[in-house]
């Protein structure tokens, strides 16, 4: 890493994380029921168990997500299981409102 | 607003379809003609329906998945008779759901811990560990599984967790065969559970539960049956009260599965909630949620008022402080003899006297310091905390996720609910007192938060109840880079115990909402 400079705030998280000797603890937290363990990045919390390395607003990159399926249990996947997702919402910082929870209401 | 599978959202009253329709359908002849179709060897068997077993959430999101990307034709009346009987038939047995119950009762905060590493980083890094946990297959349906999920999710690989390692030979060679030893279809459990007895479930209930936010509260649930052609359907009334005094008066349904598995619909003060309890004999336990809000729930713990044994489901509030007069509500079923306290405590006062609940004013010595259960006839149980200083408090739930939601998107806000749990300390050691009232507030976690201004953004708690509301969801131009209204917060309770002022923290982060939200999260 010594070649290597952080030039934003995710990367100088990682520096510092690396630095205590933590990223092993943090990847390991985070398994609260139904949030995902897949942080890089995360959807609820980052590597570091916060929310300042997220990838937010998370709707400016929402479709870039989505499509390659990168949270399926959390955000629709649009390549294979909910195609038409976002069909009626071409930009997603502008059009998230019309984005639909995918489990049906009262199905039981 | 989310879809609903079959056409516009019915009415409340028939929220769960028509019992009686549900009960006319053949569903032998329903599978032949719309499962077979595609899941059918060449001996006319559904051999991959027939290797699993699933508690009535799982089958749902079988069924609902089929509807939804395999163009399965249902009505919601022919999907629910289908859940019921695939989740009667080829169930789990309550002792096979007992160690996930938090994901069926939608207890969201819990943090999931297993002794695999590897099944965590394999299967509970995208969704619960409970999903896995709550299913029963063969070997080859095990391994189908991974293929399933090879094929659905095909960037799998390439994640975190995934593309460090060879994931389709690990994920085939050690996950399926393990699963399939430790969650195996013909477990003996269930050949038991099959031919047990079942509970009645018709009559009159106890029920004592907690309400984060509100407090405790006891009711009586009348359950009547709807008739022959309606099986295991059950209409109910809730005739109860808060311990602040309100009332709480409640009408609605419910449907057993697996002969155990309690799922009801119910109106309560005008808020639409749902029951996902399990029946245990005369008694049963679970929880109970707001149906489009299911942070807010209550613990929920019954027993038959009408042929069980005479038992002690609580005693509300759960603690006497040494000295205090104090009113004591004791919920169970038959308590019709003798109240009987600890030595120490003495009954000043029989405020109210029925079979389900008696309540008494009562006053604590300093030899009573301690938890002991209290007796009422024959009927021994509850908690009950005698206390002179409380020693510490700490925050409930430790961790908490809330989300942001609304403003005019479909996912609503989730909320946090904390309470303060107070311990004092006794010859004994230390022991748990009980929910005590405390003064809320929020703090930035660390210095990443207080940078972000996290506080002026994610959300507000109320100081009397800790009930913390998040904010708004969409891009906030008011935040850097116009960012969502998350948060990392210390969540700070303080109280006074004994003169001395208490505290604890605890941690809540505020999130982006999710749009995928099944049953089993």
């Amino acid at each position: 890493m010594k070649h290597l400079k952080a030039l934003n705030q995710k990367a100088r998280l990682l520096d510092k994380a690396v630095a205590e000797d933590a990223v092993e603890e943090v990847v390991a937290m985070s398994t609260v029921a139904g949030c995902t363990a897949t942080v890089d990045p995360g959807w609820e919390v980052d590597a570091f168990g916060g929310v300042a390395g997220l990838c937010q607003p998370m709707e400016a990159d929402l479709y870039g997500c989505a499509d390659p399926c990168w949270w399926p249990a959390q955000v629709p996947d649009t390549i294979i299981s909910y195609p038409d997702w976002n069909k009626d919402a071409p930009a997603a910082d502008k059009d998230w409102r019309k984005l639909d929870s995918v489990f049906p209401k009262d199905a039981l | 607003m989310a879809r609903t599978l079959g056409g516009a959202l019915a009415a409340f009253a028939l929220a769960s379809g028509s019992a009686q329709a549900q009960g006319r359908i053949n569903i032998p002849n329903l599978m032949a003609e719309r499962c077979s179709i595609c899941h059918t060897d060449d001996l006319g068997r559904l051999p991959r329906i027939q290797a699993q077993r699933k508690t009535p959430e799982g089958w749902l999101m079988t069924v609902v998945r089929m509807q939804r990307m395999h163009k399965l034709n249902l009505t919601d009346d022919e999907r629910r008779a289908l859940v019921k009987h695939l989740a009667d038939t080829q169930g789990l047995a309550p002792m096979e759901s007992a160690a996930a119950r938090y994901a069926l009762e939608r207890r969201l905060n819990t943090v999931e811990s297993f002794k695999s590493e590897q099944f965590t980083q394999m299967c509970a890094r995208c969704h619960s560990g409970a999903r896995v946990v709550l299913q029963r297959r063969t070997a080859t349906e095990w391994e189908r599984l991974v293929h399933f999920h090879l094929a659905q999710f095909p960037t799998l690989e390439y994640q975190a967790l995934g593309r460090d390692r060879g994931w389709l030979r690990l994920a085939l060679d050690e996950i399926a065969p393990a699963l399939a030893k430790d969650y195996a279809y013909g477990d003996d459990a269930w050949q038991k559970w099959k031919q047990s007895a079942r509970a009645p479930v018709a009559g009159q209930w106890s029920l004592s539960g907690h309400l984060p936010g509100k407090g405790d509260f006891n009711a009586t649930m009348s359950v009547t049956t709807k008739g022959k052609d309606a099986r295991d359907h059950y209409a109910l009334t809730l005739d109860g009260r808060y311990a602040d005094g309100e009332k709480l008066i409640g009408r609605g349904a419910a449907v057993i599965y697996t002969g155990y598995e309690w799922r009801g619909k119910v109106e309560i003060n005008g808020v639409e909630m749902r029951q996902v309890f399990a029946i245990d004999g005369d008694t049963l336990k679970g929880r109970m949620f707001v149906a489009d809000h299911d942070e807010i729930g209550a613990d929920v713990a019954a027993a038959r008022l009408d042929g069980g044994a005479g038992r002690i489901l609580a005693v509300q509030p759960s603690y006497l402080k040494i000295g205090e007069k104090a009113r004591l509500t004791i919920v169970g079923s038959g308590l019709d003899g003798e109240i009987a306290f600890p030595a120490g405590v003495k009954a000043l006062k029989i405020i109210e006297r029925a079979p389900g609940r008696v309540v008494v004013e009562a006053l604590a010595g300093r030899r009573a310091l301690g938890t002991h259960t209290v007796r009422v006839g024959s009927a021994e149980g509850g908690e009950l905390a005698v206390f002179d200083k409380l020693a510490r408090i700490e925050v409930t739930p430790p961790y908490a996720i809330a989300r942001v939601g609304g403003n005019g998107g479909d996912a609503p806000k989730v909320e946090a609910r904390f309470e303060a749990l107070a311990w004092a300390n006794g010859p004994q050691g230390e022991y748990k007192v009980g929910f005590v009232p405390a003064k809320w507030s929020v703090s930035p976690f660390n210095e990443d938060a207080k940078r972000d201004r996290d506080l002026a953004f994610a959300g507000v708690i109320e100081a009397g109840s800790g009930v913390f509301t998040p904010n708004n969801a969409g891009p906030n131009p008011l935040r850097h880079l116009m960012t969502n209204n998350a948060g990392n917060l210390a969540v700070i309770a303080e109280t006074t115990g004994g003169g001395k002022k208490l505290s604890a923290r605890g941690q809540l982060i505020v999130t982006v909402q999710r749009w995928v939200d099944p049953p089993i999260p």
